[in-house]
């Protein structure tokens, strides 16, 4: 009698417990679902909404670009090949190559942290995929061109400022050594953080 | 009848199979459904790490870090970065110590979620796994606004981290946190307490406490044998002596103890221990630097050290050996999951092979911790 009243009690365990788990998975029918139909029926673009942070894609603004060579030495896997002559009688700094190899980066940031103008930063864009691994060498520079040279308390060239702005704001988001500045992250531009798309968040 | 020729069969589980968690294999010796025998066969995703650490330097290391266990990558970063510390007698702020915190504790419910889903589906209940991988995914989108990436964080730094939380990033981790403690309440009626979850998982391969010791079982696997050991409480490191946080521990309540039902409970009750650990971290954050002054060019003093963190996977160490260079002359990382793996053959004679399959999902190995 014993075993049978096991049996018909592990019985009613399992049938109560199944009925428990069914009505979790029920109530999810009447939630709003955490899903979204990706790449299609979306209201922005998924690159839209990403966090101002977000590694994707490295992009480089030349027109900022200083030609320090900081994010050549800083990067691991040597995936940034840059040449810069100097040109002794104007002392400008000519860079006549600036290639990425996209197939060898693993988005690390190392290179976007040490840039002193964020000329080198990472973009949100992440669908980088393609037929051949040639096509993913990223050629910044067709013709050389002269390398951004800060001029001492004059104010930024009108055609560069836009860009330098923007640069700032990101090389700002970099923790600084040392430095005790939470103020220079809250002014990092919330425009960018902020969802479009109604991703149900937690909480909710 | 009796004159029936019967032998062993040997089988092979892996490397490519979906309950094996990354690239593992198995060669099996089975007498029908019962295994005499499953000896591992580890290195199918060895990378060299250690040696890539030889070759790249000590801050652009880091990034290799994450590689080492990319379920929970805040904790190589975390043990890396003190490792170094520890060489060149650097001092991390006390915002960075509490940012790693933060960061590392939600790597690790992000981390035990994805293992208790995993168990989920490796018995072949495919709902927890989903439901599991939806609060890992609000996990993962924090991080990503902290740190600009989802698996490969690369947040850390030598000497801190590389940046300070965002603006209202601590409302949404604490809104986080309040949704979290009843999803747990929900997961264990959905899945955990599901008599047939139970009685699949209970007194299945179950370790004592004294074998845990002699294989060196690490982490949530040694805790769930009954041993009371946590690197965070007990060789603390870090801010960790400033929380108050228990250590759960198992105790075979469901029949023996160790058992996969224990080693599984043990990271259901993780979560909330972790919850509880960043809901004082996210309060009690000070303000402050969160990177202490490194030069670009680090150069550790010739030396040893051996550093230990308690990751999602038990109890790492990271020994590093510098001989007054820019790059280190060794490294070596002992990880939770290699220990795992040596126990299996052990654990193996005379269970069912699918059997196999629930050891290998209540070990929680991942496959590129084994190999490095």
């Amino acid at each position: 009698m014993g075993a049978a009243a096991t049996y018909f009690r592990h019985l009613r365990e399992a049938v109560v417990s199944i009925f428990d788990g069914m009505a979790v998975s029920a109530s999810h029918l009447i939630r709003r679902p955490y899903t979204i139909q990706y790449p299609d029926r979306m209201p922005v673009r998924v690159q839209d909404t990403l966090p101002f942070r977000y590694r994707g894609i490295l992009d480089v603004d030349l027109e900022i670009c200083t030609g320090c060579l900081a994010c050549d030495r800083a990067c691991p896997i040597d995936c940034i090949a840059i040449a810069i002559e100097k040109n002794a009688a104007t002392r400008e700094i000519v860079i006549s190559q600036f290639d990425i190899d996209l197939a060898k980066c693993m988005y690390c940031g190392l290179c976007s942290e040490p840039c002193p103008t964020g000329a080198i930063h990472h973009t949100t864009e992440f669908e980088g995929a393609d037929f051949s691994l040639e096509s993913l060498i990223r050629r910044f520079i067709a013709e050389p061109v002269v390398a951004y040279k800060a001029k001492k308390g004059a104010e930024p060239d009108v055609a560069v400022a836009d860009l330098l702005t923007r640069g700032m704001t990101y090389v700002d988001e970099w923790a600084q050594p040392g430095s005790d500045k939470p103020a220079a992250v809250a002014a990092a531009p919330q425009a960018a953080v902020a969802p479009v798309v109604p991703v149900p968040g937690p909480g909710k | 009848m009796s004159m029936l020729r019967t032998e062993e069969m040997t089988l092979n589980m892996g490397p490519q199979h979906p309950s094996t968690h990354g690239v593992l294999r198995f060669v099996i010796r089975t007498d029908g459904e019962v295994m005499r025998e499953a000896i591992p066969d580890v290195g199918y995703l060895h990378r060299s790490i250690e040696k890539i650490a030889e070759k790249v330097g000590y801050h652009g290391f880091m990034p290799y870090t994450d590689r080492v266990d990319y379920v929970c990558a805040m904790f190589t970063n975390q043990a890396w970065g003190m490792a170094c510390e520890k060489l060149a007698g650097v001092e991390v702020p006390r915002r960075g110590e509490y940012c790693r915190v933060i960061a590392a504790e939600f790597n690790r419910i992000a981390s035990h979620l994805l293992t208790v889903g995993l168990m989920g589906m490796d018995i072949g209940a495919m709902t927890p796994f989903v439901h599991a991988l939806r609060e890992r995914e609000m996990i993962n989108d924090l991080i990503e606004e902290l740190c600009g990436a989802r698996l490969t964080f690369n947040y850390m730094r030598i000497g801190g981290v590389a940046w300070d939380l965002p603006p209202g990033w601590r409302d949404k981790a604490l809104a986080y946190l309040d949704h979290l403690e009843p999803i747990v309440n929900e997961f264990n009626a959905l899945f955990s307490y599901n008599k047939i979850c139970i009685e699949r998982l209970a007194k299945v391969a179950a370790i004592g406490p004294a074998d845990a010791i002699d294989y060196n079982l690490v982490g949530p696997n040694l805790r769930a044998a009954g041993v009371n050991w946590d690197v965070r409480r007990d060789l603390p490191y870090s801010v960790y002596p400033e929380f108050d946080f228990e250590i759960p521990l198992g105790s075979g309540e469901w029949g023996a103890i160790g058992d996969a039902m224990d080693r599984y409970m043990m990271r259901i009750r993780e979560l909330t221990q972790s919850a509880r650990i960043l809901r004082q971290a996210l309060t009690q954050i000070p303000d402050g630097p969160v990177l202490a002054k490194v030069v670009r060019n680090f150069k550790p003093a010739a030396g040893e050290c051996q550093v230990r963190v308690e990751s999602a996977r038990g109890d790492q160490g990271w020994y590093v050996v510098s001989d007054g260079t820019s790059y280190p002359w060794r490294v070596h990382v002992r990880t939770g999951s290699f220990a795992a793996m040596g126990m299996i053959q052990k654990l193996s004679r005379g269970l069912m092979i699918a059997d196999l399959v629930v050891l290998i999902a209540s070990l929680d190995v991942i496959a590129p911790e084994i190999d490095r």
